[in-house]
């Protein structure tokens, strides 16, 4: 190990580094912690793949769901258009309805008693 | 006792054997290296509960990432790199738990009483204030006996900034203990 620009004044300091950094010394310690370390991996792997398994199920609804919404706004400007178009050719082509209606909006009252005289 | 060689040959086998799906081979693994792992962590985390979860995540992650190791490669150094990066995660959770929580719940370094000297106190408050990667540095190197060129590759950063922030990790301990250090 190199000690660059470290004085021999500092062995003190590193000393007191490794005490406060010192690894347990105990066999039966390390024992304890791969069991742990291994018990831990188990578990994770296992929550892994449950979690994943899920995710597997949940990715195809997301994508179906995404499809429908897709569908469903297609159909919505689909329809949107239709009435819009609809709307415009009621303008250009009136119905006969309102054809009548004008007609009879033209002929005053006293239009109509002389229509009715003159038609005896 | 094997020679250098035949212990990376093993090591190897090991790793592959692990890499099929071999649960002995991945325990042998764990045993072979889990103190470096532990000094990584160590070196990172401000106790010695924190390194033991960051030494159990980061088995964790090598475990899931083993497909993706290719065997002609250290083992040991991909490990370490996972290692850190356990351990710097478990930092910055940390961080945000404890800006959240009353400090009594902060929690204390693994202390041997017996230990517990005026400078080891000292020593470790001044740790406190240096930088997650200055303290990771100073600690690989005068605890642990990495090279500049090991931590670099560990922590992710070039050897230069090791190098850099072991000068300057050790700078700031002489100025924070200078009142109690012996020699001046």
């Amino acid at each position: 190990m190199t000690h660059d620009r470290w004085t021999s004044g500092d062995a003190e300091l590193t000393n007191a580094l490794r005490a406060l950094y010192a690894a347990p010394a105990e066999e039966s310690y390390w024992d304890a912690l791969e069991a742990r370390i291994l018990q831990h991996v188990a578990t994770g792997e296992v929550r892994s793949g449950w979690w994943d398994e899920l995710a597997d199920m949940i990715r195809p609804g997301l994508i179906a769901a995404a499809a429908l919404i897709l569908a469903a706004s297609l159909a919505m400007a689909r329809s949107e258009q239709l009435e819009a178009r609809n709307a415009y050719a009621s303008l250009i082509a009136p119905s006969p309805t309102s054809v009548e209606a004008s007609t009879r909006g033209s002929i005053g009252d006293g239009d109509a008693a002389i229509h009715l005289l003159l038609s005896r | 006792m094997p020679a250098p060689v035949e212990g990376v040959v093993n090591e190897r086998a090991i790793v592959i054997a692990a890499q099929h799906g071999s649960h002995d081979a991945f325990a042998a693994l764990v045993r072979i290296h889990q103190r470096r792992a532990y000094a990584v962590a160590r070196a990172i985390v401000l106790s010695h509960e924190d390194a033991e979860d960051a030494v159990q995540e980061g088995f964790l992650h090598a475990h899931r990432a083993l497909d993706r190791f290719r065997p002609d490669q250290p083992f040991g150094a991909w490990l370490n790199r996972i290692m850190a990066n356990a351990a710097l995660d478990l930092v910055r959770r940390r961080k945000v738990r404890d800006a959240d929580e009353l400090p009594e719940s902060i929690p204390m370094p693994f202390r041997d009483p017996a230990e517990s000297g005026e400078l080891r106190e000292r020593l470790h408050d001044a740790l406190t204030h240096l930088s997650d990667r200055q303290r990771a540095v100073i600690v690989m190197h005068d605890v642990e006996g990495f090279t500049h060129g090991e931590i670099g590759r560990t922590l992710g950063i070039p050897e230069g900034t090791a190098r850099s922030d072991l000068h300057h990790a050790r700078a700031a301990l002489r100025r924070l203990l200078q009142d109690i250090r012996s020699i001046p």
